[in-house]
């Protein structure tokens, strides 16, 4: 089970409203490689991984991801909350404020809603710990591509610290791939799916 | 700065190979908040991610006395709290090593007083911290203090 705790795993405190900035930003709530995802990804796929270590690590990654989309949604949220008439008028918030005013909604950059496609589960051991090896890059890329086009520091600062989690995100899955490697047959390790031909 | 292989199976064709970390002396905690890792080994960085350590704890030139010295203290929790959520993945895959083993005790220890401290001097951040910071049983303090995604600055 979660248990809620009251604070944001890293801080955000943002003073400039920019509803351009929280345009982009969003997609990292709702987008094809967003936080929200990356957490239901993980929590989904433990059920059929076979070795319980693994399952441990995506249940604490899938965790963390959790509390990235929080730090996500309370910079939608603090780039937004004093958005004036004219600034949706002007700063390309528009199309997005006529559908959600300032509520926060799980969609990419682009305004495509956020879809359960693009958490693949496929259930099996080797397959999905390539996906979230890959997962782990796209995000990289993503808060990479952020970080080119946003200045202000109160948004760099954790948007950097995202960044990095991906980078060892991506090393502990690649960890787990080992792991999973140390249990199958090195001489043909896709002989069996171990999520479904031996228990 | 190596992440020399220790990894226990060989290379082989169609198959990815990624070497284990090996532990390295983590950055100070503050530090590791900013760089987003406790690890300077696994700090791969990005040409336009800003340098060096960020003012993370009052970003708030105007607030009270008071609230300055909260911020500071929920900065303290938040940065060994970090360090711990990067300890947890390093151990599940590195269960038996030693020097991250006594880094998890002590930062977890560290990590219970400042949340009874926080929930006596401020309000609790978990509810388990209302009974660890001897807070008053006649009062229900759970809804108390600002919501985390409002940046503390009211």
């Amino acid at each position: 089970m979660f248990a809620y705790e009251k604070r944001l795993q890293f801080p955000i405190k943002i003073k400039n409203t920019n509803p351009n900035i929280a345009k982009l930003i969003i997609s990292q709530y709702g987008g094809p490689d967003g936080e929200l995802s990356a957490s239901m990804r993980y929590l989904a796929q433990r059920y059929s991984m076979p070795y319980k270590k693994v399952g441990g690590l995506l249940t604490d990654i899938g965790v963390e991801e959790l509390n990235h989309m929080e730090m996500i949604c309370a910079m939608v949220y603090q780039l937004t909350r004093d958005l004036t008439e004219e600034q949706v008028k002007t700063a390309g918030f528009d199309a997005y404020y006529i559908d959600h005013t300032k509520g926060l909604f799980p969609q990419a950059a682009a305004g495509v809603p956020f879809t359960s496609l693009e958490f693949q589960s496929k259930g099996d051991a080797l397959t999905d710990l390539y996906e979230d090896l890959a997962a782990e890059q796209k995000a990289r890329t993503v808060y990479d591509n952020l970080l080119r086009v946003i200045d202000d520091p109160d948004v760099c600062a954790p948007l950097k610290f995202l960044r990095a989690r991906e980078i060892v995100h991506f090393q502990r899955f690649g960890e787990a791939l080992e792991m999973t490697k140390d249990k199958l047959n090195e001489h043909n390790y896709y002989f069996i799916n171990p999520s479904f031909d031996q228990k | 700065m190596s992440t020399t292989c220790e990894c226990e199976t060989k290379p082989t064709l169609a198959m990815a190979t990624i070497p284990k970390q090996k532990w390295c002396e983590p950055y100070d905690l503050c530090t590791a908040l900013s760089e987003g890792t406790i690890f300077p080994s696994l700090n791969l960085t990005f040409f336009k991610a800003p340098q060096g350590d960020t003012n993370l704890t009052c970003y708030y030139e105007s607030a009270s006395k008071d609230q300055q010295e909260r911020e500071k203290a929920l900065s303290k929790i938040t940065e060994v709290s970090f360090a711990l959520n990067d300890l947890t993945l390093y151990l599940d895959t590195h269960p038996t090593c030693e020097s991250g083993l006594t880094l998890f005790h002590t930062l977890m220890e560290e990590r219970l007083t400042l949340l009874a401290d926080y929930a006596k001097n401020y309000y609790p951040l978990t509810q388990a911290s209302m009974i660890t910071g001897d807070c008053n049983p006649n009062h229900y303090g759970w809804g108390e203090g600002p919501a985390p995604w409002e940046g503390a600055c009211i």
